[in-house]
């Protein structure tokens, strides 16, 4: 193919279709929907392809862009475990503009999902020891998929508890699933609202998350302790987790790094010499001490 | 490797070749309508654009405005097209550039940003847009025997005749170019047009090399910080260092190594585009949350990662530095930072407080 330029002067140009393009998602139907609180809402999406739906598999952690085609993309985990095939759940909050367009889609509408990107909880190393949950407001989502691992797997660990803590009664995200999660053998479920959050017949803790954390007087010995939450609440979880006796080789929690691509290219998510969307978003307590504050 | 000598004459015979063959050659050019802003006052930029003949070469250029790095990686790039057909998207995979092309002339720091941009763009997750366009072209370089005052490639590992990244460097040596055949895409080249070529016999280019890194001004080997970054990360001199910087971005635009994109939609209501544009981490907006919380909320925070992800970071997981010591951004720069003053005041600081 030859193109003519301004100048009536011949240049040579060919161009071919891309094949293998990293930056096409794939296309999935939101085929359920449920509101969590007042601004975060779960889809569950189901990929438009039989093929795919067949094969696509993720490791719990592991995150995904999804985008609303004409106004983009953003950065959510995979909300539901692996051994729960077949779909994709996402919970997310809106906060602004693809959030905002994706509050707005409707059950049987199409969005777009490429992924799986990240690392992921070491669930294979944590066999055998008991397991601690600890998530705070949005933050319970990037645990919620470990956790129906391990409740999934129940027979593989020791004894679970999960402290799912917000702001307010009306921040909490999975109400209706906790019960589920509670009915699991050796599972302890603690729901707790920072004081001043609750309502007159609420019937979980009151206190911020590190202190209820602190009170259950978990043991640390052979136990891995999860967590994510709000900056905030995570400095402080650290702090608590270490007067509990935890190693922070023990503690792990997720960072979220401003993201584009999720592919270590573009350069956005950096801490230190690291991609919090390739060598992340999982990081244990160990590591994040040695990282530069750059998150 | 193939070593040969071409004369001026027969260099202009192999370029006008090399354009009859039907492949597209991109060298410098100057474009005189291109506005303002050249730095050598003869008017114009001097940009890499296809030629049609030698003639068009900007015979005197010693760097071109902008690097190659535009043909490689466009300032703006369509990544997905889509139509929404009856309510439902439809994905279209955009065409890229495939032309077979011959990049001439690149300067050695200009050349040696290829392979880092590779280990970038290359890798696992192959990105087909980059590397199509890779796959696609051949590099010959020009060595440097006027580096310009801004110039420092000697001090990071390079120098004014480093062949990285060319499948072909020519060193002006006399009234004749040395000619070195450094891969298999460059013997192509060669051998398609072998009479033009002599046999470089004892022709060499040690000479010249010595007498363009006595010309430049900036040679010290710069330090680098890939073992005490941690250590340097809360130092006050970034804020020192920073005070005068705009955020303008200009430094990351015009330099042949920086690689930050942003990717976005554009659409009117039934069809669409997801594009990649260029970015640049010195913007206040490239971190920042929509939570409202930024982990480099001021100008300190972004020159310390522009500074070290060239420095520190990038050694580390790819094994070299990500600057080539063009001097662009030093030149372009409107508040006049300077990264290889910048560099040695970071290691002087850090040896003030015994890093
Ligand atoms: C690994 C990871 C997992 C995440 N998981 C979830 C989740 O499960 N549920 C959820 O509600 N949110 C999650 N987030 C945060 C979520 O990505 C942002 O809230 C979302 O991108 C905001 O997009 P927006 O277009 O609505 O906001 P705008 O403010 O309009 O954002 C514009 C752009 O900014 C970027 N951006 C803004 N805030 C963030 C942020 N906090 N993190 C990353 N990118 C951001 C996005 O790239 C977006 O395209 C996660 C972030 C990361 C990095
Ligand atoms: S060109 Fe200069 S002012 Fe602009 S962002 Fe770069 S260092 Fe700052
Ligand atoms: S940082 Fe400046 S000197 Fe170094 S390669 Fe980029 S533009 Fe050139
Ligand atoms: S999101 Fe692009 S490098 Fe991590």
């Amino acid at each position: 193919m030859v193109t003519v330029t301004a100048t009536g002067m011949a240049m040579p140009r060919e161009t071919v279709k891309v094949s293998r393009n990293i930056y096409k998602p794939y296309l999935m139907t939101i085929v359920d929907m449920r509101d969590e609180t007042h601004d975060t809402r779960t889809l569950r999406l189901q990929f438009k392809d039989p093929e795919v739906a067949q094969t696509f598999d993720w490791k719990p952690g592991q995150f995904a862009q999804y985008s609303v085609f004409g106004v983009g993309e953003c950065v959510f985990t995979i909300a539901n475990s692996p051994t729960r095939k077949g779909y994709i759940e996402c919970t997310f909050r809106q906060v602004g503009k693809v959030t905002s367009a994706l509050r707005d889609m409707e059950i049987g509408q199409t969005i777009g999902f490429r992924g799986p990107y990240g690392n992921w909880f070491p669930v294979e190393e944590w066999e055998g020891k008991r397991l601690y949950f600890v998530g705070g407001g949005i933050g319970t989502v990037a645990l919620r998929g470990v956790m129906q691992y391990c409740l999934d797997n129940r027979k593989l660990y020791d004894e679970i508890l999960i402290l799912n803590a917000a702001r307010t009664v009306a921040d909490l995200v999975y109400k209706s699933e906790m019960d589920e999660w509670a009915k699991v053998d050796g599972v302890t479920l603690v729901k707790a609202v920072d004081p001043g959050g609750e309502t007159p017949d609420w019937d979980g803790k009151v206190g911020l998350a590190p202190n209820v954390f602190e009170e259950l007087k978990p043991t640390p010995d052979n136990a891995i302790l999860v967590t994510c939450g709000p900056p905030i609440m995570i400095r402080f979880m650290l702090l608590a987790a270490e007067r509990l006796g935890f190693k922070p080789e023990q503690v792990y929690t997720t960072l979220e790094n401003r993201m584009k691509c999720g592919l270590g290219k573009c350069g956005r998510c950096n801490v230190g010499p690291y991609y919090v969307c390739k060598d992340g978003p999982v990081f244990t307590a160990a590591q994040l001490a040695k990282l530069p504050k750059d998150f | 490797m193939l070593r040969k000598r071409l004369t001026r004459e027969n260099l202009n015979k192999w370029i006008d070749g090399l354009v009859a063959s039907g492949l597209r050659v991109i060298a410098p050019v100057r474009e005189r309508d291109g506005g303002r802003g050249a730095r050598d006052g003869k008017g114009g930029l001097t940009l890499f654009r296809p030629i049609t003949s030698s003639a068009e070469i900007a015979a005197d250029y010693t760097k071109t405005d902008l690097p190659f790095k535009e043909w490689l990686f466009p300032p703006t790039e369509v990544i997905l097209h889509y139509r929404i057909v009856d309510g439902e998207p439809v994905l279209e995979d955009p065409e890229v550039d495939a032309t077979k092309t011959v990049a001439l002339f690149l300067r050695p720091c200009d050349a040696a940003a290829i392979p880092i941009l590779d280990s970038v763009f290359g890798g696992d997750y192959e990105d087909e847009f980059y590397m199509t366009r890779r796959r696609n072209l051949t590099v010959v370089g020009l060595s440097c025997t006027e580096p310009q005052p801004e110039c420092f490639c000697a001090a990071v590992g390079l120098s004014p005749t480093s062949e990285a990244g060319s499948d072909i460097l020519l060193t002006p040596v006399g009234d004749e170019f040395l000619v070195e055949v450094l891969t298999e895409k460059g013997e192509q080249l060669v051998n398609q047009y072998a009479d033009l070529f002599a046999d470089a016999g004892d022709l060499t280019k040690e000479q010249v090399t010595e007498q363009a890194i006595a010309k430049m001004l900036r040679k010290e080997s710069l330090p680098t910080f890939a073992e005490t970054y941690s250590e340097l990360f809360e130092h006050p001199v970034w804020e020192e260092i920073a005070r005068k910087c705009l955020g303008c971005g200009v430094c990351a635009y015009s330099c042949p190594t920086c690689h930050c994109y942003d990717i976005v939609d554009e659409a009117t209501l039934f069809e669409g585009v997801r594009c990649r544009n260029w970015d640049c981490c010195g913007f206040a907006l490239f971190t920042l949350h929509a939570s409202g919380h930024n982990p480099r909320p001021t100008q300190a925070h972004r020159y310390r990662q522009r500074v070290l992800h060239k420095f520190a970071y990038f050694l580390q997981t790819y094994g070299r530095n990500m600057c080539v010591g063009c001097g662009r951004c030093v030149i372009k720069c409107p508040v006049g930072m300077d990264i290889y003053e910048v560099v040695q005041k970071v290691a002087q600081a850090s040896e003030r407080v015994g890093v």
